[in-house]
């Protein structure tokens, strides 16, 4: 089966460049993948289904999502909430007329007021202020034949916001270990924090909460690794918390050894988000692969993690002291961290392993391929058969057969 | 309590699945339930007509039957158990097989096309959907249930089932070998022929008719197995019980079989079963030498083994009574009483 694959690629730097990298390498070994080339229109000829890749970021996604509106095709949505690029591929191309519509499709006359309150700069971008509010997935949805979703949370906005096509949940895949030597940080216990520092992945009250627990226990380091946001102002809250001269191992940007050294020198990692765009986390998934605990934010995908993998915290108002407590369990408790490290691996082995991930493409794509095809077939049929005995469309038998048949996922 | 089993049924041709279905209503009654059987012909082919046929038992409603109310169902393979019922139980003998394991080999069903994938695909995804509405989910073996959780993730008791009832009884270890089956190339009974091929002491006799009959046939002509070898066709049930009775040992290694009620008839007989490695459910109840022989599927190896146990008759006999302390554990009274707790 031939496959035209469409997705950001390195050297771009993003999660879903590293992602496809990734999935390619074991994809290849069971179809025919033509990578397409970046900013092409079009799958090539013969190409049996097409695969898009469709994340929030303009930049690397907007000529993918141009090439799925020229043909359909299974779309793996890395994020749910898509305002920022949709902003970007009608508001970023001055093209106003076409955020309004999208937002009075998904959100409807005050959806297109609201709208006209941010081109007339009244209220400030809804792609930065409230995109969760308005994902305006539909957008992509609309076009997609069927949909590859990497949770349950992603599965379940998808059908609230009204999509009725195939949906095949396909966990992220867990790369391989590199055999790297780990490199710690410090010579008490160390939390690892992976990933872009800003208000989002939770660091103001990642921080608040570490003071707290270093308040009571010295010898806690956290190491906090990745660019910070513009704007941000980090070092202002270290220094606030008394954490610009100890406690704290800062390292920006880090190529792919060194982020796996330093994430397994940890002894546990922080992934925090709030809000979330219903994306899954590269670097948890590199967490558990690695054996480490972690600490997430109970939200999106984060809260699908089983308990025994991941402490979990609310997103509420006792966020910080929840967070705490979580972080001085697990600085304290080595055989708390040996248990949810075995238990994070084992997770990492049989829901994550990159074969199983590559079968279930598999059967996912081969499902869509001559979907629509056989999906008629047998509405042709049993239709027929209907018709042959009096039972016409519209009629109360023909609904319950309709129903029947979507029940089994054949209409 | 009343139970419907439920058991797709194809014009013509009978197997281990009409025979179990059929006893399984029997032994019911047996227990004081009202049980009744429910049949619908089935046809695979071509297209999609895999679903529109299986989808026929969406169409029913078991729920209840002239005003009595049906409370259980127990489905047994594909696609009976697409049927809806608050009480679904499912015994699964198997899954539509060319779907799955048998897929893009010699017995499998779909081609490349991407219609023919998709089909497959959707009798897989009719099996999650359909086996997830169960309300309790046995299998009739382990290498059954675990091809279930490979292929949908959804665990199964093993159950196993007592088999046919026959005269069984142990009256000689004469000097043929017996093969029970229905002959198709699934049966592997050509690897019997070829074993016989090397060994001209050997004799065979084949019970069970089938499709790929006329091929075995001349198989056995062209290896010169006439005289040695009889092809018995379809037998009585008081013939079959002599033929497991006298003979030596029962040949018995289809590729990857579901179950397999044969090893269970023949250590009833006190017979011990020759197999191979890839055989499947049949493992997990011969073990090699101790309730017969376990060989690599070639026929060398298995004219070795026949040979041996030609040559050590006691050994064979109690590998067949160690077969028949095995058989008797699995009683009816055991898997109706899991099967409706």
């Amino acid at each position: 089966m031939r496959i035209a694959y469409f997705s950001p690629m390195p050297p771009e730097r993003t999660g879903v460049a590293d992602y496809s990298t990734l999935l390619l390498s074991a994809l290849r070994e069971r179809l025919d993948v033509t990578v397409v080339r970046r900013g092409r229109k079009r799958a090539p000829r013969g190409a049996d289904v097409s695969l898009y890749h469709v994340g929030n970021n303009p930049d690397a996604h907007a000529w993918i999502v141009d090439a799925l509106r020229r043909e359909a095709g299974v779309v793996v949505l890395h994020d749910f909430v898509l305002h920022h690029l949709v902003a970007g591929m009608t508001v970023g191309r001055r093209d106003g007329h076409g955020y309004l519509d999208a937002m009075e499709r998904e959100h409807g006359v005050v959806g297109r007021l609201l709208g006209h309150g941010v081109l007339d700069k009244r209220i400030p971008p809804l792609w930065e202020s409230r995109p969760e509010d308005f994902p305006l997935a539909g957008f992509v949805l609309e076009h997609a034949t069927g949909l590859i979703a990497h949770s349950r949370t992603v599965h379940d906005l998808a059908r609230s916001a009204g999509y009725d096509r195939p949906i095949w949940i396909v966990p992220h895949p867990a790369w391989p270990v590199p055999t790297t030597a780990p490199e710690r940080v410090a010579a008490g216990p160390v939390i690892g924090c992976f990933g872009v520092v800003n208000a989002s992945k939770r660091i103001p009250e990642l921080l608040r909460a570490f003071a707290g627990v270093r308040e009571r226990h010295p010898e806690v380091t956290l190491l906090l690794v990745g660019p910070t946001s513009p704007g941000f102002e980090l070092d202002r809250r270290l220094q606030r918390l008394g954490l610009a001269d100890e406690g704290l191992v800062r390292e920006g940007w880090a190529d792919e050894p060194r982020l796996w050294a330093l994430m397994a020198g940890a002894d546990a990692c922080v992934n925090l988000r709030h809000p979330t765009m219903g994306e899954t986390s590269g670097s948890a998934i590199r967490s558990l692969s690695l054996g480490k605990p972690l600490v997430v934010s109970d939200v999106g995908w984060f809260s699908e993690l089983p308990d025994g993998v991941a402490l979990k915290v609310p997103v509420d108002d006792h966020e910080v002291e929840t967070l705490a407590a979580a972080l001085e369990l697990l600085v304290t408790r080595e055989d708390v961290r040996v248990e949810m490290g075995l238990a994070a691996q084992e997770l990492a082995r049989r829901e994550h392993d990159l074969d199983r991930v590559a079968e279930l493409y598999v059967a996912a794509i081969e499902e869509a391929a001559g979907g629509e095809a056989v999906g008629e077939a047998v509405l042709r049929e049993v239709s027929e058969a209907a018709a042959d005995v009096g039972i016409s469309a519209e009629t109360a038998e023909a609904r319950e057969i309709a129903r029947r048949l979507a029940e089994v996922e054949l209409g | 309590m009343n139970i419907a089993v439920l058991r797709p049924q194809v014009p013509f041709a009978r197997g281990g699945a009409e025979i179990f279905t059929d006893r399984l209503v029997e032994e019911l009654r047996a227990r004081g339930h009202e049980a009744d059987l429910v049949s619908v012909p089935f046809k695979w082919y071509p297209g999609a007509r895999v679903l529109t046929q299986a989808f026929l038992w969406r169409l029913l409603d078991l729920e209840e039957a002239d005003g009595r109310r049906i409370d259980v169902v127990v489905a047994t393979k594909f696609p009976s158990y697409l049927i809806r019922h608050p009480d679904k139980r499912v015994w699964l003998l198997h899954q539509f097989r060319q779907a799955y394991e048998l897929d893009r080999g010699e017995l499998g069903q779909f081609g490349e096309s991407s219609e023919e994938r998709t089909l497959r695909r959707k009798v897989q995804a009719l099996d999650r959907v359909a086996l997830g509405e169960a309300t309790r989910l046995f299998a009739t073996s382990r290498n059954v249930a675990d091809r279930l959780a490979r292929s949908t993730g959804l665990e199964a008791e093993v159950l196993p089932h007592p088999p046919q009832e026959l005269d069984y009884r142990c009256s000689s270890y004469e000097n043929f070998v017996l093969s029970v089956n229905r002959l198709d190339r699934a049966k592997r009974i050509d690897l019997l022929l070829e074993a016989a091929a090397l060994d001209s002491a050997l004799e065979v006799v084949i019970a069970g008719d089938g499709p790929d009959r006329r091929r075995l046939e001349e198989l056995a002509r062209d290896r010169g197995l006439d005289g040695r070898t009889r092809f018995a066709g379809r037998v009585s049930e008081e013939e079959l019980a002599d033929l497991y009775g006298r003979c030596l040992a029962v040949y018995y290694a289809p590729v990857d079989e579901d179950f397999g009620m044969v090893p269970y008839e023949a250590f009833l007989s006190e017979k011990p079963v020759l197999t191979t490695t890839d055989a499947g459910g049949p493992l997990e109840v011969v073990a090699d030498r101790r309730t017969g022989l376990v060989v690599s599927p070639d026929a060398a190896e298995l004219a070795r083994a026949m040979g041996w146990l030609r040559e050590h008759r006691d050994e064979a006999a109690s590998f067949g009574r160690a077969g028949k302390a095995i058989a008797a554990e699995v009683t009816w009274d055991r898997a109706i009483a899991r099967l409706l707790a």
